[in-house]
């Protein structure tokens, strides 16, 4: 079975390397053990001031959040392999490093553009497009649309880079391929494992 | 004809036998019938009636010519008789003769063949048979019956295995030597149960088969015996619903895995075929063939096992190298360690022979490493060295040498890390062999000791911060190697403990690379093997960061808190607590910051709270309590009125309460009367009771109700009565008063008489709400009210009062339907270790008297005062399970669709918990909200977005939404798909993080609605 695959034994990174968000940005105030020892209720002289309530007040809620790399990652590093039962993180397939947000090319424009560059496991893996296009279609349906998702094969990487993005950058062929069934359907096993 | 026969007879005769009697009613009624065999028995009995003259009224039905059920219901009968009648009726030779009797029909005659087992078994029960006999039946059956399938009865056939287990329960010699000296009798024997299909006789098959196969020389019947049990593998039954027998699948794997593991005989037949399934394409079946293997390696002999070890192991290694299913790979794994399990107790050369190509494999993958074939590698050998100190040696032998070549050959970190993980599987091996085996030998291991200590060390300390995956195998490794009583010098577990306490102490990494967290863990845990090293060396190094007087507090916490952390050992616990409290001594003597102070006291909490004291009797020693609560108390007496701070005094109110509250009623009370005076003197100053309110609220939660008597707690109560009517205390002062309250009511006062104390205390809820009440005095209502609710004893007056504060909502504000959460949120304090009575239905009974009243004020209320009533309800139905919740479901959603419309800033939390009860809702119970559908999805798309909704609201409604395509019929929620996809693209611009990871879940969730039935539209 495994002959059939074109790199049949991957190296794979280890969950506590792959980047995350939790990793990456230090937070403000950190969670101490000692915390839950004297517990805040809801009190009974004052029913409002809820610990719950107070720890997602109205100020904080404002701040802004933005969309990042980080989150980006995230979207697309839990889809699966379709050779093998890994996350395309796990497999470095993707990598945080490879992913790059741009800003809006002129002051009028409201598009920024997503961009993601695709290791492939072997220069010579024939799934190459699939994976393109999982990823694609993963980041056209959880970014709100003022981003542009250009998906492409990391330069030197792959022997049928060139093919592969043109493929991916038109969006015709794009459509054309959601339309065929049995791709449509390998695509979705691809992203069962995204929550 | 036959009946027709017996109602002439009936007709004729007046005096009718037994027998005709049963044959009249056999058919009709049974009970009748065993009526009829019973009265047969006692008459036996009593001596009036012969056995002789019985047998002989048999004669014309038994040997009746033209109808066979005549003859087996005739046999029924006396298989009736002879069941139920006593052993000592019968002489041994008419038993006999009666025998005699049964097997002369079998031989010519089948019918009632069920019966005539019954029957002998019976006689059987009247009285031990000998040799003859016993061979007699065996023999006569396997003759005379052959095969069991012919008969279509279970029941019958059942009767006969029934009395074939038997005999083989109880003649085992007789029958060996049946089967030694006829050599015919094991191919009928064999065949003779062939094609059986019930479970009921399977069970007993499978489990008589197990005499001749482990007791017998079956040698050369070996593969017949073995194709008849192995015939049915593997098993795949399943019981009826509401199977009677309760005979699961399980249990005839178990029995026919155990006839299949019975012999070595079996052997060559059995490996290939087992084998032969294990490439099943059904996991179950593999399953079954892998607890088979198992079950054959510890039943066969070594020397038998010796002649398929390598085999299986080329078989069984691709379940590990390859994993399909992760529980087939740990029993394939399993399987590998019994196998050498076996060879360890027995000759070193079987052993070796099987070691060699597993070794030479495993090293093989540790070339490339790190994979997952040197991931697997790991496994095995860890399983394999788990098996045996001499599995073990031999492993550490054959691997390690070459292990620690490639480590030292290679510069690379990923190939460094993989082999250290295959590293410590191979010592966490050792380590659990340490536990249990005292013949472990470690020298195999020791050689290499040394290099491993370097390598983690080095790995540890001076590796990129980034490489997590290393520094933690490092880490795991060393306190491994700690572990292992003699793998290290005493010098080398030295440096190992200073290696991990560094890390603990001096390594400030944030975000990506802190691996403190596991350092902390693993300290903790060498603290177990080495405790003396730990505190000889690791304590004194978290001394020196922990300063009396800190110039920067916030720095130390992270010390601190692994300090405390450590007192989860039991072998350093008394360490840490002592230095501790000295520690808290100095740095309230020096002054130190009070967050500073407070810390430490936190660290003592924490200690006493989730580490290991010493217990006595299952509870925690007192003389923590002498020596480390009782000087907190005294330095409390003797402190100037708020020289302490509020949050430090609840911090050793608590310190005092945990230590205080586990202690008999006799130690309490000596305590309590020892504080009496001056706590009583220091809280009839107003401004003192106000400050000591944290500390006296923990003090009095710890006491036991019998330790205080009835006049000073109507002081207590009416002291804190007084300080909650106070209108210029701060809320938070005033909460831990009301809290105060609720403990006392609940606790203290006797419920007999439990309004009169109320009223003398000034705190009768039916006083407190009358006229125009103010605000403190609906807050002392509602903290009476919870200590009786909870309290569950004084149910008439607790029902009056929630009565009366559920009429407060049609005239005062929101903010009495806001008080009704506090009714039931948790409350730390009213708990039974704090020794208050908590009923076990309190919440299902709150939620009777209240929220019935409730759905009805919201359906009829004005529209100005329903908000307070929607507010009220969901204060009560946030803090309920689920089940209290279910039966009125119906009734609860038109409320709580409204409870979605509230917009205002200050309902945030009340949208919540509704939120939350929706989605309990759509995950369990759908079809109650499936004609909702529309105003619900409609809803929940409006409590998508903000402003009017915070962020945790926005979430909790796409969490909500999402259910709905998932649990809701597609029909119904086809028709909004276009809708919510459209508006949930705004949702992916949310300005919070996790607001958009719910909309991208959601949104796929939508998403996912249409797949496939577009084109079929």
């Amino acid at each position: 079975m495994d002959a059939d695959k074109d790199n049949a034994n991957p190296t794979i990174i280890n969950p506590s390397d792959l980047p995350s968000r939790r990793r990456s940005a230090p937070t403000a105030k950190r969670p101490g053990i000692f915390d839950a020892l004297a517990p805040a209720y809801p009190s009974l002289a004052d029913p409002l001031s809820s610990p719950e309530a107070s720890s997602d007040s109205a100020s904080s809620d404002e701040e802004r959040e933005e969309i990042d790399e980080q989150e980006v990652y995230d979207l697309i590093s839990t889809i699966s392999d379709p050779e093998h039962p890994l996350s395309l993180g796990s497999l470095g397939v993707v990598k945080l490093d490879d992913i790059l947000i741009l800003p809006p090319t002129s002051p009028r424009s409201r598009i920024s553009t997503v961009r993601v560059l695709i290791t492939p496991t072997t220069s010579a893996c024939s799934l190459t497009t699939v994976i393109g296009l999982g990823v694609k279609v993963r980041l056209v349906n959880a970014l709100p649309p003022r981003f542009r998702v250009d998906v492409r094969i990391k330069e030197g990487t792959s022997r049928t880079a060139d093919e592969v993005n043109k493929q991916l950058g038109d969006k015709e062929r794009v459509a054309a391929a959601m339309e065929n069934k049995s791709l449509v359907n390998v695509v979705n096993t691809m992203l069962a494992t995204c929550e | 004809m036959g009946h027709y026969n017996i109602l002439k007879s009936v007709q004729e005769d007046e005096e009718m036998s037994d027998i005709e009697l049963y044959l009249f009613e056999v058919d009709k009624n049974k009970d009748e019938a065993q009526r009829i065999a019973a009265q047969s028995v006692s008459r036996l009995e009593a001596k009036t009636l012969k056995l002789i003259d019985l047998i002989t009224s048999l004669e014309p039905y038994i040997n009746d010519k033209d109808d066979g059920s005549i003859r087996a219901k005739t046999v029924t009968y006396l298989a009736d008789v002879l069941s139920s009648l006593p052993a000592r009726v019968l002489s041994g030779q008419e038993r006999r003769l009666l025998c005699d009797f049964i097997l002369g029909r079998i031989e010519g005659d089948a019918e009632g063949i069920g019966a005539s087992a019954r029957a002998l078994t019976a006689l059987e029960g009247m009285g031990k048979w000998d040799v003859a006999t016993i061979q007699n039946v065996m023999r006569t059956f396997i003759e005379n019956t052959h095969p069991l399938r012919q008969y279509k009865l279970q029941t019958e056939r059942y009767a006969l295995v029934q009395l074939i287990d038997l005999l083989l329960a109880k003649y085992r010699d007789a029958l060996r030597q049946l089967h030694e000296s006829d050599h015919e009798f094991m191919p009928g024997f064999i065949s003779y149960f062939e094609g059986e299909k019930d479970p009921r006789n399977l069970m007993i098959i499978f489990s008589l088969l197990q005499v001749p196969m482990t007791e017998w020389d079956i040698h050369a019947n070996a593969q017949d015996l073995f194709d008849s049990v192995f015939n049915y593998f593997p098993i795949t039954f399943k019981p009826p619903p509401d199977d009677p027998y309760g005979i699961t699948a399980q249990d005839l794997k178990d029995r026919l895995r155990d006839c299949i593991a019975a012999n070595s005989d079996f052997a060559p037949y059995a490996f290939p075929q087992l084998l032969d399934k294990l490439d099943s394409t059904s996991m179950n079946t593999k399953r079954d063939v892998l607890h088979t293997i198992q079950a054959c390696v510890v039943g066969y002999e070594a020397k038998t096992i010796n002649l398929y070890s390598v085999t299986l192991w080329d078989a069984l290694k691709f379940e590990i190298l390859n994993v399909q299913e992760e529980d087939l790979a740990v029993e394939s794994l399993k399987a590998l360690g019994l196998i050498a399990a076996k060879f360890a107790e027995s000759a070193e050369g079987p052993l070796n022979a099987y070691l060699r190509p597993i070794i030479k494999e495993c090293n093989e993958h540790l070339e490339d490493a790190p994979t997952k074939q040197s991931e697997a590698a790991g496994r095995i050998l860890h399983a394999l060295a788990s098996s045996a100190p001499a599995v073990a040696d031999k492993i550490a032998k054959g691997i390690l040498p070459v292990l620690f070549s490639l480590y030292n050959g290679s510069q690379s970190i990923t190939k460094r890390r993989g082999l250290l993980e295959a590293l410590n599987e191979i010592v966490a091996a050792y380590v659990k062999l340490d536990e249990v085996r005292p013949d472990l030998n470690v020298e195999a291991l020791q050689a290499f000791a040394s290099d491993a200590l370097e390598a983690m060390i080095r790995a540890l300390l001076h590796a990129p911060r980034a490489e997590v995956s290393f520094r933690l195998a490092s880490l795991k490794g060393l306190s491994q190697l700690v572990s292992i009583r003699k793998a290290l010098s005493e010098k080398e577990t030295e440096r190992a403990v200073d290696a991990i306490t560094n890390i603990v102490l001096h390594e400030q990494i944030e975000g990506h690379g802190n691996i403190r967290a596991q350092a902390i863990e693993a300290l903790t845990g060498v603290a177990h093997s080495v405790p003396l090293v730990v505190r000889d060396r690791s304590v004194p190094a978290f001394m020196v960061e922990l300063p009396d007087e800190p110039s920067d507090v916030s720095a130390q916490a992270p010390v601190l808190e692994a300090f405390a952390y450590l007192s989860t050992e039991r072998q350093v616990f008394d360490t840490v607590v002592l230095r501790l409290k000295n520690k808290y001594g100095s740095a309230r003597h020096q002054e130190a910051p009070k967050t500073y102070q407070r810390s430490l006291l936190l660290a003592l909490l924490y200690a006493f709270t989730f580490g290991a004291p010493m217990q006595e009797d299952g509870i925690t020693r007192s003389t923590y309590y002498t020596e480390y609560a009782e000087p907190l108390l005294t330095d409390i007496a003797s402190s100037g009125q708020g020289e302490l701070e509020h949050s430090t005094l609840d911090v050793i109110g608590r310190i005092v309460n945990v230590l205080f509250r586990p202690q008999g009623a006799h130690f309490q009370s000596t305590v309590y009367n020892k504080n009496l005076q001056w706590l009583s003197s220091a809280v009839k100053d107003k401004a003192e009771a106000v400050s000591l309110a944290p500390f006296t609220l923990q003090y009095y939660a710890a006491i036991r109700p019998e330790v205080v008597d009835a006049e000073d707690l109507v002081s207590v109560l009416k002291a804190q009565s007084h300080l909650a009517r106070q209108t210029t205390s701060d809320p938070g002062a005033i909460g831990t008063v009301l809290r105060h309250i609720s403990l006392l009511v609940n606790k203290f006062v006797n419920p007999k008489t439990m309004q009169a104390t109320l009223e003398a205390s000034n705190i009768e809820v039916g006083a407190l709400l009358s006229g125009t009440p103010a605000p403190q005095a609906i807050g002392a209502a509602f903290a009476v009210v919870k200590g009786l609710l909870i309290q569950g004893k004084s149910g008439a007056l607790a029902t009056r009062y929630l009565q009366a504060l559920l009429e407060l909502l049609a005239s005062e504000g929101k903010d009495v339907g806001r008080h009704f959460a506090t009714l039931l949120a948790p409350d730390d304090i009213l708990s039974k270790e704090n020794h208050c009575l908590v009923s076990g239905l309190y919440k299902q009974k709150i939620f009777n008297q209240a929220v019935p009243f409730m759905i009805e004020a919201v359906r009829t209320a004005d529209t100005s005062i329903k908000p307070n009533y929607l507010i009220a309800l969901s204060g009560i139905l946030r803090w309920l399970p689920y089940s209290v919740i279910e039966p009125s479901l119906q009734s609860l959603i038109a409320p709580l669709l409204q409870t979605l419309d509230l917009n205002e800033p200050g309902e945030q939390e009340v949208k919540a918990s509704a939120l939350i009860i929706f989605e309990s809702l759509l995950m369990h119970d759908p079809t109650v909200v499936a004609e909702h559908t529309a105003s619900l999805v409609t809803r929940l798309l409006n409590s998508t977005t903000g402003p009017a909704n915070n962020a945790s609201v926005r979430a909790k409604a796409l969490q909500c939404l999402a259910l709905a395509p998932r649990q809701l019929k597609r029909e119904a929620v086809v028709p909004y798909r276009r809708q919510v996809v459209k508006k949930l693209q705004a949702c992916l611009d949310d300005t919070k993080r996790s607001v958009r990871t719910e909309a991208v879940k959601c949104r796929t969730a939508w998403l996912g609605l249409d797949e496939g039935n577009d084109d079929d539209e």
